[in-house]
């Protein structure tokens, strides 16, 4: 039977509904709460693997809210390259939160705790149906669902540093979530339509006039702040180095992505006139910006003293990687992004979720009080250290593969200049990663730095961890699992 | 002669600006919020706008009302949703002011930002 047709609305609402009824539980028996929150994102999981092989590779899903038509109605169209996504989210989302209970239960004072897990759980469900939506102004209502629970989450300890993050975080967030608004009326008022699939048809159609030429720069710039690309990525070492770190993982890890994808699909998908000076000559100015990212980062990651504000300008250049391999139009350079949103996920997730337990366990912030750590942490070290070979791009891990590809890509697209970007940013990430792994393995701790008895953090944020390091050793290994069919589904983008 | 037939348009363009203006320029937070809400409403004009119809009547056909008379109901439904948004956005941002002014006792973005540039690293553990 065709139950499985309605899995990718179930996929999103889950969580959502799950977000509604939690404070309820929350109000009787609050200890319940961080396990049951992991019931909704874990039926997610399993609805989005039982729909694996489900989608034609070469087409798409496509779901009709109440049976309505899509024209009409609201649309969600899940093409492969979107599920594979919906995928990386479930599973990032479902790790970090196994993770959340032990810090919680630490850092953020009692009476925000359910109020933690209900953001959480409407985070995951905005950023499912980001991904799957057809509809622009479903869109726009999702992005905004993330954004909100995402500034509250930033500031969800309720410390000084964190509020005001949290608030320079939502002073640039939000006029770009007007502009996409904006811009969403502009289309809407030359082609009278919202679905994205529709939308394109009636673009091809009337060619492209100022209207849509201004409207497609208010959308690069909207989804540019949220994706943080360079110009506009203010915001982001504050937000993600200041939030819970589950929740700088999430931040890092997906909510960056998932945007920088919902620009892929605004560029491939409605503006679909690749050749016209429009989408080219956007491309050119987010090419330049998507560079000075990869080089600004990987600089500014140097010079940071702060564990996770360096994770955080990490992510500032990776976001270059997967905007420079958007901005190559060849099918490698694609799949070469999108693996990267996989292995960037993977890779920082972890890395952020290493750093929360050494500040779980020891309060230590900084890189310099890491000196030693491996005697005393080792688990966490070698998670560490792993997802570090991945970030720099080391040959077992994805972090290779995806590097590869970006770089191919960009040499096909007879981009030269670009792919020595592409190197010179690995070079930087060696420097900064190496610079830690140093101090964790090689150097002696401080006098009274680590106590003297062998402990590591709880099992419970352990096992996330290592589920996230082996996941980046995996896709690594295994990448022809996904390679050929991303490429499949890269060529049938361009 | 076509700016003065849209000059609606025009009219939401200029409060967008301003309003971003605003957000930009500004010093003090709730002028800077302010200058949001004027953009936010910008934004509502213009999507008003393109469902008004003059002397338009409601789009319920029943009776043989004349379709071509019938107001566009579709950006009246979407900003409805854009206005819900925008007041959550709002009544966020203000409670997150409530707490900056109570932890920092000001207002003012370049005194919040300048003083604690140099700690944030340090703290951040705790308090």
């Amino acid at each position: 039977m065709g139950a499985w047709r309605h899995f990718p609305i179930f996929m999103i609402t889950v969580p959502l509904l799950g977000a509604v009824l939690l404070p309820f539980l929350g109000y009787v028996r609050e200890r319940w709460v961080p396990y049951a929150a992991l019931l909704p994102l874990g039926t997610s999981t399993l609805l989005g693997i039982l729909l694996i092989g489900r989608i034609p590779s070469d087409g798409y899903l496509s779901y009709h809210m109440g049976g309505w038509e899509p024209p009409f109605g609201i649309e969600i169209r899940l093409d492969y390259v979107g599920l594979f996504l919906m995928l990386v989210v479930c599973g990032i989302t479902f790790l970090a939160l196994v993770y959340s209970r032990h810090y919680i239960e630490k850092e953020v004072s009692g009476g925000r705790r359910t109020a933690y897990y209900v953001l959480y759980l409407l985070m995951s469900g905005a950023m499912l149906g980001f991904v799957a939506t057809g509809d622009i102004f479903n869109l726009f209502v999702f992005m905004e669902i993330l954004a909100l629970s995402s500034y509250a989450l930033v500031a969800i300890t309720g410390n000084r540093n964190a509020v005001r993050a949290a608030f320079k975080y939502i002073l640039m967030g939000a006029p770009s979530s007007i502009m996409v608004l904006l811009a969403i009326g502009f289309l809407y008022s030359v082609t009278g339509t919202l679905n994205m699939a529709d939308l394109a048809g009636r673009i091809a159609e009337s060619g492209y006039t100022e209207v849509l030429i201004v409207s497609y720069i208010l959308l690069v710039v909207g989804f540019g702040v949220k994706a943080a690309l360079f110009p506009l990525h203010m915001w982001l070492p504050d937000a993600h180095s200041i939030a819970p770190s589950p929740i700088s993982a999430l931040l890092s890890g997906l909510l960056v992505e998932v945007c920088a994808f919902a620009l892929v699909r605004i560029t491939f998908s409605i503006f679909t006139l690749r050749a016209s000076d429009l989408v080219m000559g956007t491309a050119d100015a987010v090419g330049v910006a998507a560079a000075a990212a990869v080089l600004y980062g990987g600089i500014m990651a140097i010079l940071q003293k702060d564990l996770k504000m360096m994770i955080a300008y990490s992510t500032v250049s990776h976001i270059g990687y997967i905007f420079l391999g958007l901005t190559a139009f060849t099918a490698e350079g694609l799949t070469g992004a999108m693996y990267h949103m996989l292995d960037h996920g993977l890779a920082k997730a972890c890395l952020f979720l290493c750093a929360g337990n050494f500040i779980y366990l020891k309060g230590y912030r900084r890189i310099e009080d890491l000196k030693g750590a491996w005697s005393q942490m080792p688990w966490t070290c070698f998670a560490f250290a792993l997802a570090s070979l991945s970030v720099i791009g080391i040959p077992p891990t994805a972090g290779f593969i995806s590097k590869w590809y970006l770089i191919l890509g960009n040499v096909e697209g007879g981009k030269w200049l670009y792919a020595a970007v592409l190197l010179a940013g690995s070079i930087l990430a060696a420097v900064y990663c190496l610079r830690v792994l140093y101090y964790m393995f090689f150097q002696a701790g401080k006098e009274g730095a680590w106590e003297e008895y062998w402990h590591d953090a709880p099992p419970a944020m352990l096992a996330p961890v290592w589920a996230l390091s082996l996941a980046t050793l995996f896709f690594g290994v295994f990448s022809s699992l996904l390679i050929p069919s991303l490429l499949k589904a890269a060529t049938y983008l361009l | 002669m076509r700016l003065l037939h849209n000059y609606h348009y025009a009219a939401a363009m200029i409060l967008f600006c301003l309003g971003l203006y605003t957000v930009i320029v500004r010093r003090n937070i709730i002028k800077k919020l302010i200058g949001l809400n004027i953009m936010e409403t910008s934004v509502f004009f213009f999507y008003i706008s393109l469902g008004y119809l003059d002397g338009g009547i409601a789009p319920i056909r029943t009776g043989g009302a004349d379709p071509s008379r019938m107001v566009n109901p579709i950006p009246q439904a979407l900003i409805l949703t854009g206005i819900v948004v925008a007041v959550s956005v709002t009544a966020l941002a203000l409670s997150m002011v409530i707490l900056l002014y109570r932890q920092y006792g000001t207002l003012d973005v370049d005194r919040l930002m300048r003083e604690e540039e140099p700690e944030a690293a340090e703290s951040g553990k705790g308090d």
